[in-house]
Parts: C-alpha cells; sequence; structure tokens
C-alpha cells in the first residue's frame, strides 16, 4: 500500500480531474479515464498501486459534478416535444441552482449511508446474500427487462377518436421501446462479438456506443432544440421536506445498492425498481433519491473491489483499475472509504459553487455553442480510443439514441446494447445469433 | 398496490417451486413468466382494457394543440361554437374594434375549504374587444387579474393590433359567443357534464365518464379537482395551481372569479371513495355513475375506472392463466409445465389479494359473484409504507428460498432464523400500516356518514330542496 500522503496526492489529483471534466455535458468519467489509460498509460507519471484511489476521488467528483451538466445543460426545446426529467422543468422554471442542491442534498445522504455500510455492514451482510443470490442474476436481469416492457406507462392514447386509435397511440411508443432496446442490443452484440473495432481497443470498444446513446444524442437534442437560456436564481433555497428527504434517500440507496452489487444491471435499472418499491413520488424526491443512487451506485460498485471478502469488479471503472492494480488488504479498503469522504466533501464544495456560479451567468455562453463543441470532443475522443470505425459506431448509437427521445420512450432502453450481448452470451446462444446475423 | 410490488411478488411465488429454482440456477429464464402473470391484471387494463373502455360522456376542458400536444389548441374563430363553452383555446388574429373599457368594483361568490360560499368584493378594470382572423369574428373580454396579465403581455390594445389571445370560450344570452381571456379552462363546464351523467345514469342504468387532463406547455399540468357533494346534491369542480408530473405545485393559481364551478343535481347519489378526484400529470380518469339500491333507496354510485379491477383481477383469471401457461409450456415439451402454471396461477392471486388489501377490491370469483368486494382499506395502493413492506417480504422470501433449495447452503444458518433475520423489516412496516389502517377507517367512516346522509338529504328535500 502507498504511504498516507501519496495516497492523499493521488485521491486529490483524482478530484480534481473528474470534477474539472465532469460538469461537460457528453464527457463521462469512465470514458475519460480510459483514455487516460490508452494515451498516458499508468506506472509511468502515476504508481499502479495509487491507481485506484485516483480512481475513487475521479468517480466521486463524476457522482456530484455531474448534477451540472444534467441540470443546466440538457434543457429541452420550448414545445416540450419529449417529456422533460425533473431537473429540466427546474431550469425552464429558473430553479436550477435549486435543483443541484435537491441533487446534492441526495448525493451527501448516498455517501454517508455508503461509508456507514461500507464500514458496519457491506462486510457482513454483503458476502452471504451475495453468495445465496448470485447464480441468479439472469434471472433478476431479464425480470427487470421484461418488468420496464410491462410497465412502460402509455404518455399518449387517451384522445385518439377511437379504440383502436387509442390503442394504436399507446401503442406506437411502447413498440416503440421495444424497437429501440433490440437495436441497440444488436449494434452492442456486434461491438462486443465481431472484429468491428480494433482488439487493441479492448476495454473501450463500448465507449463510442455509450457516447453515442447517452451523450452524443444528448449533446444533438440540445443543439436542434436551441433551448432558451432562462434566467436563473443563484439562491440557496430548497423546498422539500424531512420526510421526502428520508424516503428518497432510502429509495436510492436502494436502487444504487441493487445496481452497484448485480452485474449489469444499472443505476437507472436500479431506481426503476426501487422507485416502484417504495412508491416515490414528487420532482424533489426524485432529484434527491438521483443523488444518492447515483454516489452509491458509482462510488459503492467500485468500493466492492476494494472489499477483501468479497472483492466483486463492478462497472467499467473497476474493470480499468483491476486490468492495472487490485487493492488487496483491509488497510486499502479502509483508506478507500477515507478517500471517499474526503473527495465527496471537495466535490460537493465545487458543485455548490460552479452551480452558483453558473446561476448567475447562464446566458453568458449558450449551450448550443458549447454543445457544438462538445461534439466535436466527442468525436475527438471515440477516434482516438477507437479508430474510424469507432466514430461510425458512434454515429449509429447516436441516431438510436435520438431515437428514443422521438419515440417519446425510456432512454435506458438503450441499455439494451449492453444487456442483450450479456444475456444471449449468458444463455450460450452468442454462436446462433452470429450465424443469424450473417457475422460467421 | 403499485405494479413491481405484484411483479416481484410473482418472482418470489416461482421461487417456492424447487424445480423452479433448479431451473433458474442452470440459467433457464422460463419462470420470468410467473412474474409477467402475477402483472398481468394491470397491464391488460392498462395497456388494453382502458382504450375500449366506454366513453358516454368525454370531458376535455383544454383540447391539445394536434402538432404540440399541449394546451391551449391554436383555433380559427370559424371552428368555434357553443359546444365549446367553457373550454380554453388560443386564437390568433387582429383587432377589429376596441368594444369597451371600464373599472369599476365587482363581488361574486367563491367557496372556502369547507365548501361554504362567501361574497368577494374587488376592484376591476376590463376591456372588451372585437378580434377578428379572417375566418370570423368574437368578442374578446379580459377582467381583473387577467387584464392585468394581458396589459403585462401586450400593452395598450389598439384596433388593428395583431395578438394571440388565450382563454375559455363563453356563450352569451343571445347565443353568440365570447373568448374570456384567462390562462385555464372555466371548471363550470365540467362540473355540468357529470351533473349531467349523474342524471342520466339514475334514469338510465349507467353512464361512463372520461375526464381529460389540463397539460401545458413545458411538460406542466394545470390540476384540479371534482368533488361530489351527496347530501348537498352538488358536483363541485375546483380550478388548482400549475404541477409538475411530479405533482410540485409551481403557482399559476387561478383567480378566485374563475376557480370553482358548481352543478345541482335533481337525483340522488352517493360516493363510494371519501376523497375527492385530483386530476394532473399523466391521464385523467374514467368514472362510472351507476344507478343501485343503497338503503333500500335508489341512488346512484360512483365506480373509479370501471375497466380496472374486473375480470382480470379475479381468482378466475388465474385458474385460467395457470391453465394456458401449462397448456402451452407442455406443448413445447417444458419439463416443469406444471410446476410453473401451479406458480403463475398463485402469482395472479397474490396480485388479487394484494389488490384487495387495499380500498377498490374486485370481483373475486365471476361468474359465481357478480359485484366487488370490498378492499381490506390497509392503506392506498400508492401507500409507500405498504408497497414497500410487501416487496421487501418478497425479496426476503425469495433470498430464503435459494438458500434453503441449495446444497450446501450458502447461508448456513436455520431456516426459521434466516427467515426472521430477513422480514424484520416487513413485519414492522405491516405493523405500522395496520396501526395506521385504524385511524383511516374512521376517518373515512365519518366522511361515508356524511356521504351517505340521505336522511337529512330528504329532509331538505320537504323544506324546498337545495
Amino acid at each position: 500500500m502507498l504511504p498516507l500522503p501519496d495516497l492523499l496526492l493521488w485521491s486529490l489529483a483524482g478530484v480534481l480531474f473528474g470534477a474539472l471534466i465532469s460538469w461537460i455535458p457528453g464527457f463521462h468519467i469512465f470514458n475519460i479515464m480510459a483514455l487516460l489509460v490508452a494515451v498516458f498509460g499508468v506506472g509511468e507519471l502515476m504508481p499502479v498501486q495509487a491507481f485506484p484511489f485516483f480512481a475513487i476521488g475521479a468517480i466521486v467528483a463524476y457522482a456530484y459534478v455531474s448534477a451540472i451538466s444534467s441540470v443546466y445543460f440538457s434543457v429541452a426545446d420550448e414545445s416540450a416535444v419529449f417529456l422533460l426529467f425533473p431537473t429540466q422543468r427546474y431550469l425552464l422554471l429558473g430553479r436550477g441552482h435549486e435543483a443541484v442542491l435537491l441533487y446534492l442534498i441526495g448525493a451527501v445522504a448516498g455517501t454517508l449511508i455508503l461509508v456507514v455500510g461500507a464500514l458496519f455492514i457491506f462486510p457482513r451482510v454483503l458476502p452471504p446474500i451475495y453468495q445465496a443470490t448470485s447464480p441468479y442474476v439472469t434471472y433478476f436481469l431479464v425480470a427487470i427487462v421484461v418488468f420496464m416492457f410491462m410497465s412502460e406507462w402509455p404518455k399518449e392514447g387517451d384522445r385518439g377518436k377511437t379504440p383502436f386509435q387509442r390503442l394504436w397511440m399507446a401503442w406506437r411508443q411502447i413498440l416503440g421501446g421495444i424497437f429501440v432496446f433490440f437495436l441497440s442490443g444488436i449494434l452492442g452484440f456486434i461491438v462486443m462479438n465481431t472484429n468491428l473495432l480494433p482488439t487493441t481497443s479492448a476495454y473501450t470498444r463500448l465507449t463510442p456506443m455509450f457516447i453515442g446513446f447517452f451523450g452524443m444524442s444528448w449533446v444533438i437534442l440540445n443543439i436542434l432544440s436551441n433551448p432558451p437560456m432562462l434566467e436563473q436564481v443563484p439562491e440557496d433555497r430548497v423546498e422539500s421536506s424531512i420526510y421526502n428527504t428520508l424516503k428518497a434517500s432510502f429509495g436510492g440507496a436502494l436502487g444504487g445498492t441493487i445496481a452497484a452489487v448485480y452485474p449489469i444491471i444499472t443505476g437507472g435499472m436500479g431506481a426503476l425498481v426501487a422507485g416502484h418499491m417504495t412508491s416515490q413520488r414528487g420532482d424533489d424526491a426524485f432529484i434527491i433519491s438521483q443523488g444518492v443512487n447515483r454516489v452509491i451506485y458509482y462510488v459503492g460498485a467500485f468500493t466492492l473491489l476494494f472489499l477483501p471478502q468479497l472483492r466483486l469488479t463492478r462497472g467499467a471503472a473497476a474493470w480499468l483499475v483491476s486490468s492495472i492494480y487490485t487493492p488487496k488488504s483491509y488497510a486499502e479498503y479502509l483508506a478507500a472509504i477515507g478517500a471517499i469522504l474526503l473527495s465527496a466533501g471537495i466535490s460537493f464544495l465545487f458543485t455548490y459553487y460552479l452551480s452558483k456560479f453558473i446561476a448567475r451567468s447562464f446566458n453568458i455562453v449558450h449551450i448550443r455553442k458549447l454543445s457544438y463543441v462538445v461534439a466535436v470532443t466527442l468525436v475527438v475522443i471515440s477516434y482516438l480510443l477507437t479508430g474510424p470505425m469507432g466514430v461510425v459506431v458512434l454515429m449509429v448509437s447516436t441516431a438510436i439514441g435520438m431515437m428514443a427521445a422521438a419515440f417519446n420512450t425510456r432512454r435506458s432502453y438503450c441499455l439494451g446494447g449492453l444487456i442483450l450481448p450479456v444475456l444471449i452470451s449468458m444463455t450460450g446462444h452468442t454462436g446462433e445469433i452470429m450465424s443469424l446475423l450473417g457475422l460467421r | 398496490m403499485r405494479g413491481f410490488t405484484h411483479y416481484i411478488s410473482g418472482l418470489a411465488a416461482a421461487t417456492f417451486f424447487p424445480a423452479l429454482v433448479s431451473d433458474l440456477r442452470a440459467g433457464i429464464l422460463i419462470p420470468v413468466i410467473v412474474a409477467a402473470a402475477a402483472y398481468f391484471p394491470d397491464f391488460v387494463d392498462f395497456k388494453f382494457g382502458k382504450f375500449f373502455a366506454r366513453r358516454d360522456y368525454e370531458i376535455d376542458p383544454a383540447p391539445w394543440d394536434e402538432k404540440k400536444h399541449y394546451a391551449p389548441k391554436l383555433v380559427k374563430i370559424s371552428e368555434l361554437s357553443g359546444k365549446n363553452r367553457y373550454q380554453f383555446f388560443a386564437v390568433e388574429g387582429t383587432v377589429r374594434e376596441v368594444l369597451s373599457r371600464g373599472s369599476g368594483r365587482v363581488s361574486y361568490k367563491v367557496i372556502d375549504g369547507e365548501g361554504n360560499e362567501r361574497l368577494v368584493s374587488e376592484e376591476y378594470r376590463s376591456i372588451v374587444f372585437i378580434l377578428s382572423d379572417g375566418t370570423g369574428e368574437i368578442t374578446v373580454e379580459a377582467f381583473g387579474d387577467d387584464y392585468r396579465f394581458f396589459e403585462e403581455e401586450f400593452g395598450e390594445i389598439e384596433e388593428g393590433k395583431k395578438l394571440l389571445v388565450f382563454g375559455y370560450v363563453d356563450v352569451d344570452e343571445d347565443g353568440s359567443l365570447r373568448l374570456v381571456v384567462s390562462d385555464a379552462p372555466h371548471p363550470q363546464g365540467i362540473a355540468e357534464t357529470i351533473a349531467r351523467a349523474i342524471e342520466e345514469a339514475y334514469r338510465e342504468g349507467e353512464r361512463i365518464v372520461k375526464i381529460h387532463n389540463i397539460r401545458l406547455p413545458g411538460d406542466v399540468y394545470r390540476r384540479f379537482t371534482v368533488h361530489l357533494d351527496p347530501p348537498k346534491r352538488e358536483v363541485r369542480v375546483k380550478m388548482g395551481p400549475i404541477v409538475t408530473p411530479g405533482g410540485v405545485a409551481i403557482g399559476g393559481d387561478v383567480p378566485e372569479y374563475r376557480r370553482y364551478g358548481i352543478a345541482k343535481v335533481d337525483v340522488p347519489f352517493i360516493k363510494t371513495y371519501p376523497k375527492p378526484t385530483r386530476i394532473d400529470s399523466f391521464s385523467g380518469p374514467e368514472i362510472a355513475f351507476r344507478k343501485a339500491e343503497f338503503k333500500g333507496k335508489t341512488v346512484v354510485k360512483d365506480r373509479f375506472l370501471p375497466w380496472h379491477h374486473g375480470f382480470s383481477h379475479s381468482l378466475t383469471m388465474g385458474m385460467i392463466i395457470g391453465l394456458v401457461v401449462f397448456t402451452f409450456f407442455r406443448l413445447i415439451g417444458y419439463g416443469h409445465a406444471t410446476e410453473l402454471a401451479l406458480a403463475s396461477m398463485i402469482g395472479q392471486w397474490l396480485h388479487v389479494f394484494e389488490d384487495q388489501l387495499g380500498f377498490m377490491g374486485s370481483n373475486l370469483l365471476p361468474p359465481l359473484t357478480k359485484d366487488v368486494v370490498p378492499g381490506f382499506k390497509l392503506g392506498e395502493s400508492g401507500s409507500g409504507l405498504t408497497n414497500f413492506s410487501t416487496a421487501w417480504l418478497m425479496i426476503a422470501l425469495m433470498i430464503w428460498n435459494f438458500n434453503r433449495f441449495t446444497d450446501p447452503r450458502p447461508i448456513p444458518i436455520s431456516d426459521a432464523k434466516l427467515l426472521l433475520l430477513l422480514i424484520w423489516p416487513s413485519i414492522i412496516g405491516f405493523g405500522i400500516a395496520i396501526a395506521r389502517s385504524f385511524r383511516l377507517r374512521r376517518e373515512i367512516s365519518e366522511l361515508m356518514d356524511y356521504y351517505t346522509n340521505l336522511d337529512a338529504f330528504e329532509e331538505l328535500e320537504e323544506v324546498g330542496g337545495i
């Protein structure tokens, strides 16, 4: 294990790195870390034992600071063709800073829950529960996917003139979601199982696809919608209640933990399950629970890499780090928890002051201009990581991501890009599907 | 209960069958069918049933613009008629003539939280002008708070000025149309239509009313509530604030003079659910008004979402599901078709039982039973406590079953001890829910006494009606 001063220094470097890039729309810490490893490598500029702590700082910073991009730089157009996220509604009402504060309340609650859990609960409870349930992960995964489809709420259909017209209006949205899921799945299957992308991009072959699904499509929508840059109130005022905060924290923690512990189940899927389980309602509760969920999902999942009795590798960052160095001792586990607390404190302050700054100067740089710069950067990242074919994958996945918005369905259907190929592989049908698609 | 609670109950039901657990461990995922069967009643009702349900009256206070999918709909003046009275629209046109500008003091009645009327008096300013859009002309009136808003938006109104006017349609005594500047429809139209449906149901047997919600630009909704008051023989509709889909009010309250709509009903009716019906995001409800006998009298009873909790939510449907699952999976050669069918039937039955804990109840064994058995009123369907307690119990049962059907056991403690360790949060949750339900039942009982106070209602009739 590294000496404590070095460990702190690398954690701080991680926080700084994460904070500086995480507020930019479309950037994801996993992609940037992969780029860092691909371009600079680890071991020369940074000792290998330091990498997990650098990563923890960066991931904590991402879990906090990414609130800025999702609140301020994801504005829908005035006509609101697409349903808005609660954070977007806050922004349209000039209450973007309030949304960030709500998120931060959740993020702090998530950090505390995570730290208490990591110190007193995870080491005792997680290993036996995981032992008993891990053979059934595919069952849970398929069950969540089936539930996603079955529970899609038809947002239209009430105003059709005939019953069949109403049915069609409702089902075109549901069918749109299924279409997006399978289209994403086919793309993911091709990317994972063919040599479309260079073998040198082993750790980053999914990166352009995910940038397209969730980053680039978002940025392009910002460009197309040309949203209004409404004046924001930078006041420290939050409308919520203790009851809502506690309930949202509980729901967020539940969803985040499910997603952190079980492979392939993402934060969004965990939030869907937990939101239904705790019957969560209200925009304030939703944003708070998102803060809790994202901290536990991203940071908690990565922390499992440090847990000596379990040492689960969950999430792209954990896979990237474990390919270079896996922490082994309980001392490293405790040091990681300390690094989480330290990083969370710094990230909180950074996010808070950045939000105040952006709220005050929100209409100085138009989001459309920023989006152009980000779009170019995302293309460059994809090219550097995966070459020209990576850019092609990026374009296709961007189109699929935009389709989800156009069909007014859940954006999370794009996770088919990951879920479907993994399910096919888990059930041993990869060969048959390869033949069916004419890929061999 | 919420959908996921039912769904996870199905997931848990499957794990009580060792053969199915063994299949799951081997990567055979067919038992997911059990969860789908448990969710099936809501899936059928909300994805199919509601679209085929009959609608005798369709109340759309603010029709959607067909391109933008929110209100107000931009219409030509020639498209408007008396049928659109109280509906919310937008008209774009040119001011042809200013008829009057006025000011003075106006008095009007408003209703407080208890339903009592009081008189309000206030200063007002107003303007009346003719708007023309090439297809026709309409009189536009802006008054009071709406005048202030209108002036802020457009400045001085002069002839030749182009405007986009929002407002509700009203009809003058001579039958001519007026567009009253406003940011919401007038609730009177909703109240009158519901009252008419109740009266028709008393004569004809049943009327189903579909009430659409009011969606505004920016994915926000104008909330309104429908309150049936049987002793007063009134339908009262209150226009509320603008809310987000998450239910957070973001201001935009309507002025008091167009906040309430009240319609008198000529026939006796009772209300089966003690709260006002709230309409905001997602979709608006359907309410069936049915002629029924109550304490020896003929009355009209309401039923919320008449297409919901019907045959799909019966034990009979569970047997049919079991039979279909068994037949299909036996035909395709699945070795554990019997266990799967039994688990699917139990999953669906769990759904029926869980819903029975709430208010609506279900017709449990059609065709042997004809009517709904009232729910146990343990908590509302959206109650976080009962949903979580049930879902947690199901998770606990799954872990428990996975453990006891695995050899060697991953968690090497006795079954009873493990079960207790896992389910204590649910025991506490259900305990609190049951304690709360006593209070809830008392409140409901008091309210129902009021709602079904037919004796008082008859006395009022004797002295000349309400």
